[in-house]
């Protein structure tokens, strides 16, 4: 999970030493989203891709389209994922805390709190990359860096595990939305409290 | 002569018995102080007792405290500060709430060999509702969606992920915390809060553990806020309200002792002026008590606090055989005159409150015995003390009766002479029959008891933050062998699966939800080689794109007994009593009515409410209290017909009577409930009562102000003593003191209407003594 948390850090604003790209409340990030996921032993990836929207406050919506529509849903209450409109998991937060943690990190980051990261985290930047070293190992999560480039937004994450396997992501076609989420959005996080 | 070789072989007795009592406190009184110890000898089902103990010691003996700052750093230092204080005194061990890494990962070993058998309660329905698509979108949106756990390892040998399903649906007590750096720990509102939690090495309901374990918390709490200053500390744990409690009872009983013990000395100063009616009403009080442990020890082998306490307080009246001695110091000047005087109303008095004892030891509840034997044991030997001591003892001289207490006792006797008043008590009947309409019955143990109010507010923060939700109730399970033991949890469990579905619990604990049945194991397999198998295993392997297999099935299932012996699960320890008894733990239980009817038609599991069976236990020992008070009533009546005659006994009879019909329905109009403890007083009462009633009858004639005298300075020294225990904090105490308060009054009140009986035979009693 500490991936997740730390990729949500990263979306924003570590462009502070770029453009900086911050978002005002009530304004909403959309893009899209390429992911591979190399897996030990195997020279092919497991490969998606799809749309994201990150609402400040209210959570993430993960929308992959190809090749199958998973979508997860995560804001403070907690986390939900479906296929096809069905769902496979779903996450309160005061079952699984570290999405509360999750969250508090995430409005940390986007306000601009260092803190927060770089309690689980030595960062270290040079130029547009960054590199995140786990303080600490996390049994559930193994993670053993995270390396990003960062433009005016995010553009690229690669997280790597110890025991081989490393996920690798693109964004592309970021924009910022004053808002407001669309119906079927708001819903989607409505449906998690 | 004679009188005195009596006093001397009584003094002998009480001299012997004052031995016996001291040899058996230097070996160490045998004490009993658990109430279980009263409750009915013929208990039914000793496994449902043992089990009951064993669920209750592991309730009271839990202790958890979370330590919060706004610093995380801070809340673990001062955690770790306390629990190394608690563990170095001695006072705490590991009781294993939340799974240690470590332990999660001996856990995850000891399951792995076996994965094929183990599936999750969810994931097993899914199954069984013929829907294994669930389970395989369930992978590919871990693999392709975000946040997923899944590693090429992992999926590689549990392609559907069923271990870590299963091993996230174990039901382990403090669910909402994480391991933070080995800690147990949450973050809310800016404030990190760290787990210490164990089990007290000592007992929560001894006395003396209890203050040891408070003294060393305190301690250790010092210890981490010095490390941590700020520090907020939340406490759970039967041992923090026990000791409050105690403490409570303990400076309310100094407090009423005190204030009685002075009410009293002074009152018997001012009256009789003089020391010595004050030291031989001690003497005779002490004499009573002393007889009375030593016969309990000999007839039962051992004293019951309760018991004992209960039966000292009926011996404290005893205090009024001397009241009506001494009173006579106002007309006779020769000891032996004053005590031929009051002889016969104190021979009646104490032939009528044996009657009532009596009675109650005819009663099959051990408890209620030894408070009968307790008190009938004490009442013989204060009434020698006042028949044998004091004529040779008492060397006061005869004074003339003050004035003003000469009107008093004349006045009273005339109390209901006047038309106005008897309507007056027409009134107080009419006032009660009001109060019947509103009269409840309270059987709740809970609120028989104090809990401190800032304790239960911390405890509630505590487990709403922790997830700690133990419930007293529990299912008891009863088979011949573990297997069979395990296959009725899985048949229950399905039961509260579809009661927690509907809000009626909130989770529950039993062996098989940690290890399921052979039976069960090998289902699992079977559905999944059924349903997950072949071409839906073949149709996920090529969405991934990686070679997947079902994991492989072990050469023998896996044991319950096998997973205990390697500790991994300190929780399954206080589920299993012995092989093929488990109890089945309940979270958060609201709809008892529900959850008791899920046992039904299960062979061998019942559900336990010990808090519902107490307070079931208490209305029957109310309700038998009431049989025992009319028996002993009725059983007084000859008594007094033989030396009243038949209208006479009955007359006498009213004022006792009255004052117990009224009482209950008086207090009703306050809003006071009618608890087992105040049938207790009202036993008293009637026995008291009739005592005033006898002493009004036996002077009624000449309305002697003496016997007034005496009988209003035992009303007082009585609701000194009882009546302001209406005002302890403790509801069954103030119950108990109340009804005292009331019932005590109103007899003295009515006692001047026996005035109008008159004796229709003569004691023997003069011509004994003469």
């Amino acid at each position: 999970m500490i991936r997740l948390l730390a990729l949500f850090a990263l979306l924003w604003p570590l462009s502070v030493q770029a453009d900086p790209v911050s978002l005002k409340p009530g304004e909403i990030l959309r893009g899209h989203f390429t992911q591979e996921r190399f897996l030990a032993g195997f020279a092919q990836p497991v490969r998606s891709e799809g749309r994201f929207v990150l609402a400040p406050g209210q959570g993430l919506i993960w929308q992959g389209d190809k090749p199958f529509a998973v979508l997860t849903v995560i804001t403070p209450a907690g986390m939900a994922q479906s296929l096809g409109g069905k769902e496979t998991m779903r996450l309160s937060a005061t079952k699984a805390p570290f999405l509360a943690r999750l969250h508090e990190v995430m409005a940390g980051a986007m306000a601009g709190d260092w803190r927060a990261l770089e309690g689980e985290f030595v960062v270290s930047r040079q130029g547009d990359a960054v590199t995140l070293v786990p303080r600490r190992p996390d049994m559930a999560q193994p993670v053993k860096a995270i390396r990003a480039r960062i433009g005016a937004f995010v553009d690229e994450v690669e997280v790597e595990k110890p025991d081989g396997d490393r996920d690798h992501l693109v964004f592309s076609r970021q924009s910022i939305d004053p808002g407001p989420l669309t119906a079927d959005e708001a819903a989607a996080f409505a449906g998690l409290r | 002569m004679k009188q005195r070789l009596f006093a001397l072989l009584w003094l002998a007795v009480v001299l012997a018995a004052g031995i016996h009592v001291g040899l058996t406190a230097w070996r160490g009184l045998p004490l009993q102080s658990d109430l279980l110890a009263l409750l009915p000898a013929e208990e039914r089902q000793p496994m449902v007792q043992r089990a009951k103990d064993h669920m209750a010691a592991q309730v009271s003996g839990r202790v958890a405290v979370l330590a919060g700052h706004a610093d995380p750093a801070a809340a673990l230092r001062a955690a770790q500060t306390l629990r190394d204080s608690l563990m170095g005194q001695g006072l705490l061990a590991d009781a294993g709430d939340v799974p240690s890494a470590q332990a999660l990962r001996q856990l995850g070993g000891l399951y792995h060999p076996h994965r094929a058998g183990l599936l999750s309660p969810a994931d097993r329905q899914t199954l069984v509702d013929g829907n294994p698509q669930a389970l395989a979108d369930r992978t590919l949106s871990q693999v392709f969606g975000i946040g997923g756990m899944a590693d090429a390892r992992l999926l590689a040998g549990d392609p559907y992920l069923l271990l870590p399903a299963f091993m996230t649906s174990l039901p382990v007590p403090a669910s909402r915390l994480t391991l933070v750096d080995g800690w147990p720990s949450v973050t809310t509102d800016g404030i990190t809060w760290v787990l210490v939690s164990g089990r007290l090495t000592g007992r929560a309901y001894g006395l003396s553990d209890q203050q040891a374990f408070v003294d060393g918390y305190a301690k250790a709490a010092q210890l981490a806020a010095a490390q941590a200053p700020g520090l907020r500390l939340l406490r759970l744990g039967a041992v923090f309200y026990a000791q409050a409690g105690a403490a409570q009872a303990m400076a309310e009983t100094s407090f009423i002792g005190v204030i009685s013990t002075i009410g009293t000395v002074l009152l018997l100063l001012v009256v009789f002026r003089s020391l010595s009616p004050l030291l031989l009403s001690l003497l005779a009080i002490a004499s009573g008590l002393l007889v009375a442990v030593s016969a309990t020890l000999l007839v039962f082998g051992f004293l019951h606090v309760t018991a004992a306490i209960f039966g000292a307080s009926l011996i404290g009246i005893t205090v009024d055989y001397s009241l009506h001695y001494f009173a006579r110091l106002f007309a006779e000047g020769e000891p032996r005159q004053r005590l031929r005087h009051v002889g016969t109303g104190l021979i009646l008095g104490l032939l009528t409150t044996l009657i009532g004892y009596g009675a109650m030891a005819l009663a099959p509840l051990p408890g209620l015995r030894q408070v009968a034997a307790f008190s009938g044991f004490g009442l013989i030997a204060a009434f020698a003390a006042v028949v044998l001591w004091f004529p040779l003892l008492d060397r006061s001289r005869c004074r003339p009766l003050p004035p003003l207490l000469g009107r008093l006792g004349r006045g009273f006797w005339a109390l209901w002479d006047n038309q106005g008043r008897r309507l007056l008590l027409l009134g107080l009947v009419a006032l009660a029959l009001l109060g019947a309409a509103r009269l409840r019955v309270d059987d709740d143990v809970r609120r028989q008891q104090a809990l401190d109010p800032a304790l239960a507010a911390e405890q509630a923060q505590l487990q709403a933050m922790a997830g700690f939700a133990g419930a007293g109730q529990f299912y008891l399970v009863r088979a011949g062998d573990t297997q069979t033991a395990l296959r009725q949890e899985e048949a229950l469990g399905e039961r509260l699966a579809e009661l927690r579905r509907q809000g009626a619990l909130a989770d529950w604990r039993s062996p098989a939800r940690f290890v399921p049945s052979v039976q069960r194991q090998v289902d699992n397999i079977r559905l999944t080689g059924q349903h997950l198998d072949g071409a839906p295993l073949a149709e996920l392997s090529a969405a991934i794109g990686l070679p997947m297999a079902l994991a492989p099935v072990a050469s023998e299932m896996l044991e319950l007994e096998q997973v205990m012996a390697t500790g991994a699960v300190p929780v399954l320890s206080g589920l299993v009593l012995a092989p093929g008894m488990h109890l089945v733990a309940l979270d958060n239980a609201t709809d008892l009515a529900k959850l008791r009817d899920a046992a039904n038609g299960l062979d061998g599991i019942s559900f336990i409410d010990p808090v519902a069976d107490m307070g079931e236990l208490l209305g029957q020992y109310r309700q038998r209290a009431l049989w025992l008070l009319a028996i002993s009533l009725v059983l007084m009546l000859p008594l007094l017909m033989w030396r009243y005659g038949v209208t006479g006994g009955l007359w006498v009879m009213v004022p006792p009577l009255t004052a117990v019909l009224l009482t209950p329905p008086l207090l009703a109009l306050v809003g006071l409930p009618f608890t087992f403890f105040a049938a207790m007083a009202l036993i008293l009462v009637a026995s008291v009562g009739v005592d005033y009633a006898v002493f009004c009858a036996e002077s009624g004639q000449g309305r002697d102000p003496l016997t007034i005298l005496a009988t209003l300075l035992a009303t007082l020294t009585t609701v000194l003593s009882f009546g302001l225990l209406a005002f302890s904090g403790v509801q069954g105490v103030r119950s108990f003191g109340a009804v005292m308060l009331t019932g005590i009054v109103l007899s003295a009140l009515l006692a001047p209407l026996a005035g109008r009986v008159r004796p229709k035979r003569a004691c023997n009693w003069q011509a004994h003594h003469d």
